[in-house]
């Protein structure tokens, strides 16, 4: 921990400069980590949507989109499919949301020792 | 080979720059830097305030580049399973109905019987068959090389944001500095009157 500096001028050291860096690079992973996460949601809401309407259907085959075309599949085949994707896509949901937690404590941490060297001459709020 | 203990995030060494992007130098003591410059504080402040144009300048060029990688991966995934699927179903010797799209909004069905071999898009109006193996093993390193260089263009835009830190709080020290300075010149001033 660093001792804060007297006057008005605070010093600022390297080892200062790059707990600034380093809640910078935090912060901004924040915010890819959030859209990540909206996207992840939404994949899954899909996923839902799409499972919950082959239930519905009484159709044997169904276009199935695989790349830019839509095969024919068996119904069966699908309902495993989209099993396999929610698996997929909620696994990553939790590994998104595990990095976006540990994400927030370390730049809590650091706002903690930023606000004790430099008190109001630093502000890390959002804007 | 030297190893570094230092965790990635705090590097102990100095680097000068990072391919091409040349960094910001970490300012110990104001006045030193002043002196070292030899500039006066307009002239440090206007000096410094291009750096970080430039820096931005670089840093919509990367995050360009940053965004057409993360469009071409999924792609390339996609294709992946295409051929995945095509080589399922040549196993199970079934042959495999498409709705494909012929124009926007027009689609066709396709039977596809028997897939040995698939066309793949190089690029530049060059499109080449390989057999269905050979295009799973051109796609997975595609898919790699894509992900590889997605790695490097993300550390060179974090190196990049760290400069453009530092510069920044290296222009509020400067002015705070300046400030003072006044400050300090005007009490003495008026002291001395």
């Amino acid at each position: 921990m660093q001792q804060a500096g007297g006057g008005s001028e605070t010093e600022v050291t390297w080892e200062d400069q790059q707990n600034i860096n380093k809640f910078g690079r935090l912060n901004n992973r924040l915010h890819e980590l959030e859209d990540e996460i909206k996207i992840a949601k939404e994949a899954n809401e899909n996923f839902e949507d799409a499972s919950n309407e082959l239930i519905l259907t009484d159709e044997e085959v169904v276009r199935f989109q695989i790349g830019e075309v839509f095969c024919h599949v068996a119904k069966d085949e699908v309902e495993m499919r989209i099993e396999k994707m929610q698996e997929t896509t909620a696994k990553h949901l939790e590994k998104l949301t595990d990095e976006k937690e540990s994400v927030l404590a370390e730049m809590a941490e650091l706002k903690k020792i930023l606000y004790g060297k430099f008190k109001d001459s630093i502000n890390l709020e959002e804007d | 080979m030297a190893t570094s203990s230092s965790p990635p995030q705090i590097a102990s060494e100095v680097v000068a720059e990072r391919r091409g992007i040349p960094a910001a130098s970490f300012v110990k003591d104001v006045q030193a830097y002043l002196n070292q410059l030899g500039l006066d504080v307009n002239n440090t402040l206007a000096f410094l305030q291009e750096r970080l144009q430039q820096y931005k300048v670089v840093e919509m060029k990367l995050l360009a580049q940053q965004r057409d990688l993360q469009a071409k991966i999924p792609d390339i995934e996609k294709c992946l399973d295409v051929v995945a699927t095509l080589q399922a179903k040549k196993d199970s010797d079934e042959a495999l109905l498409t709705d494909f799209e012929v124009s926007e909004g027009i689609y066709a069905r396709a039977r596809i019987e028997n897939a040995d071999s698939v066309c793949l898009w190089l690029g530049a109006n060059v499109m080449l068959e390989y057999s269905c193996e050979e295009a799973t093993t051109l796609l997975q390193n595609n898919l790699e090389n894509a992900k590889a260089s997605l790695e490097v263009l993300v550390a060179d835009l974090q190196f990049l944001r760290d400069q453009v830190t530092i510069t920044q709080v290296t222009i509020a020290r400067v002015y705070n500095w300046d400030v003072h300075q006044r400050r300090v010149k005007n009490t003495s001033s008026s002291q001395d009157s």
